[in-house]
């Protein structure tokens, strides 16, 4: 993992509001989130339906149109870099040339009356300034980095002729053209079966390890997080309600909804006859939080998460394990806690969010986690778990079912 | 399969619609309760007068010798002769010396309804719920909603009196014309003199022009709001597919993602809108010539067929049977071109 000169974090959030506007009230699709990613690392995000995943990446990639809004306060840095702040006509550039994203379904994302070569022009010849058969034999080259055979015919191709793990290659390709920095890949393998999703999430970690790239990877599937991911965070409801390394948090949940999401994947209590579920939906949040968000799905939660909003304590064993819950710290006495997320909360949200942020995951203090390494042998059978739940073809650890749509 | 065998595929498909459509046509005439003798003669015709003409024409012949008759005439291409509107001349005259008028009227309409109808729905897709949008969509649906026989009367009777009405003349609008007349077409028979006698002729293209805008408009006026309205949905449509969200992720301007991959794709749905337009045009200009009184192919089939005139109304059909199949085998190739996911097999 390699860092830029002045130590700053390839891409870092910092306290991302993304509000929409309807008629009668504000919906805050994303409220307050804040993460880093390195290079050469995947961050994966996982949570619900409707727990600001997708707006979470369009945000970062600049799409989000009217009536949406990203609030003043929100700050996305790429290398340094303000994004929040860019023209639409900067932000063009940085698009598809700096971070680039493959989205959830393959079948559609390629526009069907262009040749696929065409289509992956198109990005060179914007970020690349190719033109003519230079172009197109790096169209060539790269279909066939992605690994479709006889690429050099299949460039005249158009997307229906493709089968659906061809078309994610494709658009991965497509991403690929312009050497971004940044991948973002929303559910890139949810709409493929599982053989050819193995496949891809191959594709993703070589490109990553080639290229040192970041990665971003939205699922809700947990056996794809505990394949590709190295950190995770976990959404609900517009809000990171824990982050941790992947065998941290497979080995050790700490907020009650990570720990709902880790047991309703099947195969990890065999024992059980019935998968148990977290009751209920993700709420719509359309004022700034006061209390727990998760609270009326919580089967830890008493009359103070009623009322206090959760700050990110450290839990757990590695410092870069965070977790908003009124649960913890775990060493102190409730009534303490409480106070001590009171104490965060007071502040208004945004400077709380900026104070949490300063430290949320220190390059230091993650790399020391790290050196850590694993620990016990807990933490390795949570991964081999995780990993064993994806490759049986066990679909059933997407937590959302067949509704492939935010 | 290739091209060819397509093409080949297609028209051969196409000879028992032919049949069927031109067997239809005969039925109709011959079975109805039609006279061509009694029109010919006129009101006056007796008895014996009436035979004698049912005898000339082979009316009395038994009806299956007529249908053969009729259909291989046609098959060949020769279209026989008036019976009763110009006796003696042959339909096929008759037709080219209408045709010109009818030409021009849905030359007009085609534009009307395609220059307004499709930029307007593609503006309007494009900047959904503004109030330039519900201007137009208010637009289409008014279009399309006003029957083209009510809007032809009342735009002769608003035309024709419009100085009354609003203090401005529409006969004396830059060139002195009527309202209700046939344009004169001589000059686009003769379109070198638009050079050689620059100031007489433009001033004849001007009023065959104005002339032909409200009947154009009434024709077009239907077209225009289905091909505004569905221009609308195709675009709305197709901005929020994904792979357009995937070309603004590549970074592509918004000039070339309208033009390049939404206008493209919003054409598809609007491909058998615009040949439907054909459809519209012939049976609107029927209705349409006659409020307006222009000397058109609408006019003719019209008189033709209300009196029996079986050879022209056979002819007539017969070309208009041709022109819509025709042009459906050309909507298809339109579509294999526009949508590389048409194939030709199946």
């Amino acid at each position: 993992m390699s860092h830029t000169d002045d130590g700053e974090p390839l891409l870092a959030v910092d306290n991302l509001r993304t509000v929409f506007h309807s008629e009668r009230e504000e919906i805050r699709a994303v409220d307050g989130v804040s993460f880093d990613i390195e290079r050469g690392e995947t961050l994966g995000i996982v949570g619900e339906s409707g727990s600001g995943k997708s707006v979470t990446a369009r945000s970062i990639m600049g799409l989000v149109d009217s009536p949406g809004e990203i609030r003043e306060e929100s700050s996305i840095r790429l290398d340094g870099r303000e994004l929040t702040t860019l023209s639409e006509k900067q932000y063009r550039s940085v698009r598809g040339g700096d971070i680039a994203m493959v989205f959830q379904d393959p079948l559609s994302s390629l526009n069907p009356v262009y040749t696929v070569g065409n289509q992956i022009i198109e990005a060179l010849e914007l970020h690349r300034g190719m033109e003519g058969t230079e172009a197109k034999s790096e169209a060539i080259e790269l279909l066939r980095a992605v690994g479709i055979p006889d690429a050099a015919r299949r460039v005249d191709e158009f997307p229906h002729e493709f089968s659906g793990g061809m078309r994610q290659r494709a658009v991965i390709a497509m991403a690929l053209a312009c050497d971004p920095d940044l991948l973002i890949c929303d559910e890139p393998t949810t709409a493929l079966d599982v053989t050819i999703q193995a496949q891809i999430l191959d594709l993703l970690q070589e490109i990553q390890t080639e290229r040192d790239i970041g990665i971003m990877f939205i699922t809700h599937d947990m056996g794809v997080i505990a394949e590709v991911a190295d950190r995770v965070a976990v959404m609900y409801a517009g809000e990171v309600v824990e982050k941790a390394p992947v065998e941290e948090l497979f080995a050790n949940p700490h907020h009650p909804y990570t720990q709902g999401l880790l047991q309703s994947i099947p195969g990890r209590n065999p024992s059980t006859d019935r998968l148990p579920t977290i009751e209920g939906d993700v709420p719509t949040p359309h004022e700034s939080a006061s209390y727990c968000r998760f609270v009326s799905r919580c089967p830890k939660g008493f009359d103070e998460c009623e009322r206090v909003h959760p700050a990110h304590v450290e839990v757990g064993e590695s410092a870069d394990h965070t977790a908003a819950c009124l649960l913890y710290p775990e060493d102190m006495p409730t009534d303490d806690t409480v106070t001590h997320h009171e104490e965060n909360a007071d502040q208004t949200g945004a400077e709380a969010s900026e104070a949490l942020s300063a430290d949320d995951w220190p390059a230091e203090r993650r790399k020391a986690g790290e050196d850590t390494g694993p620990t016990g042998s807990e933490d390795s059978d949570a991964r081999a778990d995780g990993g064993h739940s994806h490759s049986a073809g066990d679909t059933g650890g997407q937590l959302e079912g067949g509704d492939t749509d935010e | 399969m290739s091209r060819f065998t397509y093409l080949f595929k297609r028209v051969a498909l196409s000879i028992p619609v032919i049949i069927f459509g031109t067997t239809v046509t005969f039925a109709i005439i011959r079975l109805g309760p039609l006279s061509p003798a009694a029109a010919i003669l006129g009101p006056q015709g007796d008895a014996r007068a009436i035979r004698q003409i049912e005898k000339r024409l082979g009316l009395n012949d038994p009806l299956w010798e007529q249908y053969f008759d009729f259909m291989s005439n046609l098959f060949l291409f020769d279209l026989g002769q008036s019976w009763v509107i110009n006796s003696g001349t042959p339909a096929i005259d008759l037709i080219i010396s209408y045709a010109p008028r009818t030409i021009w009227l849905g030359f007009w309409a085609v534009l009307i309804a395609l220059g307004i109808g499709i930029p307007l729905g593609f503006y309007a897709g494009l900047n959904p719920n503004t109030f330039s949008d519900y201007f137009a969509s208010f637009g289409g649906i008014v279009w399309r909603a006003m029957p083209n026989f009510w809007l032809a009367v009342i735009l002769v009777t608003v035309l024709s009196q419009s100085e009354q009405l609003f203090g401005f003349s529409w006969t004396s609008f830059i060139v002195e014309t009527n309202v209700v007349t046939s344009p004169n077409l001589a000059v686009l028979k003769n379109p070198t003199r638009l050079l050689t006698d620059p100031g007489q002729a433009w001033t004849n293209l001007a009023k065959a022009t104005k002339q032909i805008l409200p009947p154009a408009l009434v024709l077009g006026s239907a077209s225009m709001g289905t091909e505004m309205r569905i221009g609308r949905t195709a675009v709305l449509e197709t901005i929020n597919s994904k792979y357009v969200e995937t070309a603004k992720a590549k970074g592509v301007s918004p000039r070339v993602l309208v033009w390049k991959h939404i206008f493209r794709n919003a054409l598809i749905p609007l491909v058998p809108v615009i040949t439907a337009e054909a459809f519209i045009l012939i049976g609107g200009s029927v209705l349409v010539e006659t409020v307006f009184s222009i000397n058109g192919i609408g006019l003719l089939f019209f008189r033709a067929a209300e009196q029996g005139d079986l050879p022209l109304v056979g002819t007539l059909m017969y070309l208009f049977i041709l022109l819509i199949v025709g042009l459906n085998i050309v909507q298809d190739f339109a579509y294999t071109i526009i949508d590389p996911r048409v194939g030709y097999d199946g």
